[in-house]
């Protein structure tokens, strides 16, 4: 066995464990919290006899341990039990709805903030010092002070209210939703060749993407600077200097080759954080993501729902990660494990 | 420069063929279909949300707005007049003093999938509330002894005792018919969109993001005046502000906040559409807890008030200064507060506070508790200017403490908050819900037990059962008197509501119900300025080679 095959193997078996703990962290942080879902859900206009027989309902009557035992075991046979407000749905169900929009915007803003930190990334290292380097430089640190909902606002403003060319809010426009197959609108408008649908979900994504991608390129822009400042000192890239090779063939045939190494490392690590970042833009644009979905169960003490949410949201993690750490190993023949 | 074989440059031909290009994504966004230009369309959109389309479970405003435009009972309120009138029934008749309802169905009345509403539908639908026992099942556990099907088209309902108001509950939702094979008997189907017998049909529902609504085909009556409702949901007040300024939507439905409201108000291109609303505040004082024990506490505290001032300063007009439970516009309302205490009244106040021995030296001090999580985003505000109120006294030392909305239930029903502020949406519009709830022993469990009287539970009581309006406004005044005398729970402010909505759209009613009924709303046509603009782009392509040569000679 390949020492690779033998890595993914052992991240797989790390990762059970992981959720493991994360799932009992969950469980008893929400039942040391002050708060009681079912009061939540009913209002004030619950009685005792409505609380105590929905409480029973939900087994909330029980011993915190028998809660437990019952909760992992049907986790582990995929299970994640009902909400215990609003209606009462499948946890599943709940996922099922918000995630897809979440994973809709994550990836786009991943693709802009990339697409923005490699480009401005290479502008700056080419020369560093330059006028044009100390631009990029103010552009990654505004980057990073950038408020998702003031910039949003501003976007909203410009595109939605004055130009009126983008929506302000929302994911498709509602006449046009596709046929739902994964709940990803661009996958399943493409699938079922539904083009008006395609293009009233993209015209829905640029404004959130675009605020999420604008906030989080800064990381990369500083990355793929000093990265390629570093490479480009390189005695390698002296000597190909010396044998007359073009600076631009320098640059994109040897360079950055080497300079985006640590990209994807941390491209990796800005995409789960894309995913928790994603909440602020979610609200700001109305975008109905897991990220608002578990804000707001958390306020109603919705155990069941969070806890769903978080054993969902750390899986993917985990196989992002992993699918990351694979593709490092396959980028630089250096690394192995 | 470098040329093409015509002797134009590529730098030219690069900026024609990219002026194209933009032409074209421009034109691609404007040609691209948004909500309120499909005909036959409006396009509404709220902050607020959907939680369980099952009438058997539903019991928040929003979801029994969409209820009441997709559903309809034996009674409905006449929009703008609250008048009770007969929906799906014909006729009905009260018996045994208001103990047996006999209620004959319309002829004709049919689900969207064209099946006919019988008196077995009519039972089953009110058995399967009893049997689901969901939320709102109170309106039928609580009432109902029996149902009969008497024949194919007539319904008798017995009730454990006679109810004044009980042509309020028969409005409400949890009694509209359901049809038996899109409703199981014994389960909760939160996602159903098979709907009921509204004037309108649920034709998509997309959780959290939007609804649409068509014209139900098999209506009995009148056909609505638009073909199609779509609501779309915001996340929050600026959103839905944005997207009635963008264009997206026609009407932005609750919530908006008063700043914004305000500030729409002076947007030409925008109607304000202000109405009473029977949504009320108050304070809730346990008298369990001391010092709230002691009557002259309580007193003191409620003149110090000004409502006045709440309403401006907090709410920047959008609520209105409220004086007994019962809200205004409400048959036996009173304004009794005001006839008692009046408002930030510091004399009496001062003076009630100290004979309750409480001086400079020697300040009452409490806490006035809030939630964070409930009431929107004006809550500390209103907080802090009722501590400010009462600090006025120069008697009092107030500090006021946020809680969020599951902890603060439970820790107002555990009596472990003396001092609340809480808000009441109605159940159905009779002063019975303003009154019963709050004062009846046991029934004011969830505010911690903060009252009880003898008198005032044979009052409310008597005023349930008796059947004649004049007798009940009589107990009603009797209770009012006696809540501003014990000031157990002090009513503060009445809501008002606002519908702000394009120019073009008419026929908004607001009302007391606080529900808006779709159905009598319309839109007159309205030119397309996009249309226009447009059309200008479309002739860009086309004049700029002639605009080019022109150059080049």
């Amino acid at each position: 066995m390949t020492s690779l095959k033998i890595y993914i193997i052992s991240r797989l078996l790390i990762t059970i464990p992981t959720i493991f703990i994360l799932l009992t962290l969950v469980f008893i942080i929400m039942r040391v919290l002050p708060g009681n879902p079912v009061l939540a859900s009913l209002g004030v206009k619950a009685t005792d006899e409505d609380i105590q027989r929905i409480t029973e309902q939900l087994g909330l009557n029980r011993p915190l341990h028998q809660q437990y035992i019952e909760y992992i075991t049907n986790v582990l046979t995929g299970n994640l039990g009902n909400s215990l407000v609003f209606g009462r749905r499948p946890v599943i169900n709940e996922i099922a709805d918000h995630f897809p929009a979440t994973i809709e915007l994550t990836i786009g803003g991943f693709i802009i903030s990339v697409l923005i930190g490699i480009s401005l990334g290479i502008l700056g290292g080419v020369k560093p010092y330059s006028k044009t380097d100390t631009t990029v430089r103010i552009q990654s640190i505004v980057a990073y002070t950038l408020f998702i909902p003031l910039i949003g606002l501003v976007f909203q403003y410009i595109f939605g209210v004055i130009l009126r060319i983008l929506p302000v809010g929302g994911r498709i426009d509602p006449l046009l939703t596709p046929e739902r197959i994964t709940g990803l609108y661009i996958i399943d408008s493409i699938v079922t060749l539904n083009f008006p649908a395609l293009i009233s979900s993209i015209r829905y994504l640029i404004l959130p993407s675009l605020t999420l991608g604008i906030v989080l390129s800064g990381v990369y822009v500083r990355l793929v600077r000093s990265s390629l400042i570093e490479v480009l000192s390189t005695d390698y890239i002296r000597s190909l200097r010396s044998r007359g090779i073009r600076e631009r063939d320098i640059l994109f045939r040897h360079a950055l080759k080497n300079a985006l190494i640590p990209l994807i490392t941390m491209m990796g690590l800005q995409f789960s954080l894309l995913l928790a970042g994603a909440v602020l833009t979610e609200t700001t644009f109305s975008w109905p993501g897991i990220g608002t979905l578990l804000m707001e169960r958390i306020l109603y003490r919705d155990f069941t729902t969070v806890q769903g949410i978080i054993t969902i949201y750390a899986v993917f993690v985990a196989l992002i990660s992993l699918i990351v750490d694979i593709i490092y190993a396959y980028v630089d023949p250096r690394i192995r494990y | 420069m470098l040329r093409g074989s015509s002797g134009v440059s590529r730098v030219t031909i690069a900026l024609i063929l990219a002026a194209i290009i933009v032409v074209a994504v421009v034109a691609l966004f404007l040609f691209m279909p948004r909500g309120p230009q499909f005909p036959d369309t409006i396009v509404i959109g709220t902050t607020d949300r959907i939680s369980d389309l099952d009438p058997a479970n539903a019991y928040d405003f929003f979801t029994w707005e969409v209820l009441i435009n997709v559903g309809e009972g034996p009674f409905v309120y006449e929009p703008g007049t609250l008048k009770l009138v007969e929906g799906i029934i014909s006729s009905y008749e009260v018996q045994e003093n208001g103990k047996v309802y006999i209620l004959n169905l319309k002829r004709g009345v049919k689900f969207p999938n064209g099946k006919e509403v019988t008196a077995e539908i009519m039972k089953y639908s009110i058995d399967r509330v009893a049997t689901i026992q969901g939320d709102p099942s109170w309106f039928v556990l609580d009432f109902i002894d029996s149902v009969e099907v008497v024949d194919e088209y007539t319904l008798k309902i017995t009730l454990k005792a006679p109810v004044s108001f009980y042509q309020s509950v028969l409005a409400v939702p949890t009694y509209f018919p359901v049809d038996p094979d899109a409703y199981p008997m014994d389960e909760i189907t939160p996602d159903n969109t098979a709907g009921s017998v509204g004037r309108y049909m649920i034709t998509q529902w997309v959780r959290d993001q939007s609804l649409v609504l068509e014209a139900n085909p098999n209506y009995y009556g009148e056909p609505p005046k638009t073909k199609r409702i779509i609501i779309k949901f915001y996340k929050d007040s600026s959103s839905l502000r944005l997207a009635l300024e963008g264009g997206e939507i026609d009407i932005a439905w609750r919530t908006l906040d008063p700043a914004d409201i305000n500030s729409l108000k002076e947007n030409p291109n925008f109607q304000v559409i202000e109405g009473a609303g029977s949504f009320i505040r108050y304070i809730v004082f346990n008298t369990n807890i001391e010092p709230f024990d002691d009557v002259r506490v309580r007193k003191a505290l409620a003149a110090a008030l000004d409502r006045s001032e709440l309403a401006d300063t907090v709410f920047l007009g959008m609520m209105d200064p409220l004086y007994s439970l019962v809200p205004n516009g409400m048959w036996s309302h009173e304004d009794i507060f005001k006839d008692k205490y009046g408002d930030g009244n510091l004399d009496l106040a001062k003076q009630l506070l100290r004979e309750a021995g409480y001086s400079e030296e020697n300040k009452l001090r409490i806490t006035l508790w809030y939630t964070t999580s409930h009431y929107g985003t004006t809550e500390a505000d209103l907080a802090a200017l009722i501590k400010d109120q009462w600090e006025r006294t120069g008697l009092v030392e107030v500090s006021a403490q946020g809680l969020e909305w599951s902890t603060y239930l439970e820790r107002t029903r555990n009596e472990e908050l003396a001092v609340t502020l809480y808000g009441w949406y109605p159940d159905y519009l009779d002063p019975d819900n303003f009154l019963y709830p709050f004062l009846h022993t046991g029934s004011n469990r969830w505010l911690g037990n903060p009252y009880s009287d003898p008198q005032m539970d044979k009052w409310l009581d008597d005023a349930q059962k008796s059947t004649d309006r004049n007798e009940r406004s009589r107990l009603y005044q009797l209770v009012q008197d006696k809540l501003a005398e014990d000031a157990p729970i002090v009513p503060i402010l009445q809501g008002k509501l606002f519908l702000v909505a394009k120019k073009s759209v008419k026929g908004i009613v607001v009302d007391q119900l606080m529900l808006l009924r779709y159905w009598v709303i319309y839109k007159e046509e309205e030119g397309s300025m996009q249309q226009s603009i447009l059309m200008v782009l479309m002739a860009i392509p086309v004049i700029s080679p002639r605009l080019l040569r022109r150059i080049k000679e």
